[in-house]
């Protein structure tokens, strides 16, 4: 089963939605937040593919900048390349995002 | 009540023998030996890793124990790839203040002797927890910040990149305590590994050992420090306002602009942050030289050629220099002072600049450093 919404943190005051969660909001500090979603699809802004990948990542590592609705932007790991501009899904794992087309 | 640069100190950086200890030593005792071996008000140690890689921690007697000269106050400064020029800032606000007469400012890094993992592991908790989770490094964050910015200004940037890495190598291959002594062409370096597409080795500082010190004293010394200025921004690239920019430069910048009544045409030297080759497109841009995705136009001109109208990284940058992540923001300020006093030696500018900007990045642009310096009068 795919998800298909990604749940993000919204602002009261400046109306900013966010991931991952947080105490106050990134942008003003405030701490009137409530929860909501996000389509889990956007586009790409940026990807990479780290030769030198952390400890605990095994090459090839695909780094994804990715644009969801509301401006709500997510670093995620890729098992592909994706060129910038192109559409992808996203979903969670643990901690981070995956980006799939 | 000027706060003046007495004195400076610099090892070698590169693969080194000694320990972080010595290094700082070694640079704190040339500034001691050029500025006269009294007692220190305060002495600031700048460092990032020097706990979980240098393996010393309680830097200040450590240090004081080594210099063997009296030692009032000290703390650690610390703001990652930055520490250095964190370090300048407390000295210089505590002789500002009249906290301190004599502030010794020393910043260094042992690096190469730690295995690779070990190291890309500690670099890394300078990011956004959600993005180690996500197995970020630098290189890699820093490369999608490259590829926004060519999405935005063009894909010129990237051989803007290639030039830009191999002018300042070239600087470096002057300056005998660089570690990279020998130039590469731009062909080099867009030949050179990939790292994280767009960035290529070549385009990236590599690890370093070295330690660099700065003598601050109250009215005494042939270099003014004129303005201060830092900038703070969201740690995860993910939560920036602008991708192609970082805006913790544009703060900083605009504050030491202001703090130094000056303004970006009085500069005749500029050392900027260059651990990667695209941030010297985009400090360009944000300390005001240019407007912005004009980085590599203005470069191209050779406005940052040494005989240029702006100087840039004649100490070869963070590239050319090698990178003691805690240094390296240090680093560029002593060599700012020094080409101010006539005293830069082989990396000497023909033209000697009354007026100089050193800028230091920590993490991925979340905490952004700026120093003015200027050439003092006479002594007061």
């Amino acid at each position: 089963m795919t998800e298909t919404r990604v749940d993000v943190l919204r602002c009261g005051a400046c109306h900013v939605a966010f991931v991952p969660p947080r105490s106050r909001c990134p942008r003003c500090g405030s701490a009137e937040l409530t929860e909501g979603t996000v389509p889990a699809h956007g586009e790409v802004l940026a990807a990479t593919e780290l030769a030198f990948p952390p400890p605990g990542f095994p090459a090839p590592h695909r780094l994804v900048l990715v644009e969801l609705e509301e401006g709500v932007r997510v670093l995620a790991t890729s098992p592909a390349a994706h060129a910038r501009g192109s559409a992808v899904h996203v979903t969670r794992e643990g901690a981070t995002f995956r980006a799939t087309s | 009540m000027t706060v003046r640069v007495a004195a400076t100190g610099i090892t070698p950086f590169g693969k080194r023998s000694e320990g972080l200890l010595d290094l700082l030593d070694a640079a704190g005792s040339e500034a001691l030996a050029g500025g006269g071996r009294r007692p220190i008000d305060l002495l600031v140690v700048g460092s990032m890793l020097a706990g979980s890689v240098g393996g010393v921690e309680n830097l200040v007697p450590q240090l004081a124990d080594r210099l063997g000269v009296d030692v009032a106050q000290g703390v650690r400064a610390d703001a990652g790839s930055a520490s250095g020029a964190a370090a300048f800032h407390v000295g210089a606000w505590a002789v500002q203040s009249g906290r301190a007469q004599r502030a010794l400012v020393v910043a260094g890094e042992k690096m190469t002797s730690a295995a690779t993992p070990m190291l890309s592991e500690a670099l890394a908790r300078s990011l956004a927890p959600s993005e180690v989770a996500t197995g970020a490094t630098m290189p890699g964050l820093a490369a999608l910040v490259a590829q926004r910015y060519a999405a935005r200004f063009g894909e010129e940037a990237v051989a803007a990149c290639d030039a830009i890495a191999a002018a300042f190598r070239t600087n470096a291959s002057r300056n005998p305590n660089a570690q990279f002594r020998s130039a590469v062409s731009p062909a080099d370096v867009a030949a050179s590994r990939p790292v994280a597409p767009p960035l290529r080795l070549l385009h990236c500082a590599a690890n370093a050992d070295g330690a660099v010190a700065a003598l601050l004293e109250r009215d005494r010394g042939p270099v003014t420090v004129e303005g201060l200025g830092q900038g703070v921004d969201a740690i995860a690239l993910a939560d920036r306002l602008d991708l192609t920019g970082f805006r913790a430069t544009r703060l900083a910048a605009q504050r030491a602009y202001e703090a130094a009544r000056t303004t970006r045409k009085s500069l005749r030297v500029a050392e900027i942050h260059d651990a990667f080759a695209p941030f010297a497109l985009i400090d360009l841009e944000d300390l005001g030289f240019c407007g912005p995705g004009e980085g590599p136009a203005y470069f191209a001109s050779g406005a940052g050629a040494s005989d240029g109208v702006l100087p840039l990284n004649p100490s070869g940058g963070v590239l050319g220099r090698g990178h003691p992540v805690g240094a390296s923001g240090l680093a560029g300020i002593v060599e700012v002072c020094r080409q101010i006093a006539g005293e830069a030696g082989p990396t000497a500018l023909p033209g000697r600049p009354n007026l100089g900007l050193a800028q230091s990045i920590g993490g991925l642009g979340s905490h952004v450093i700026v120093t003015i310096l200027g050439a003092a009068e006479a002594d007061g």
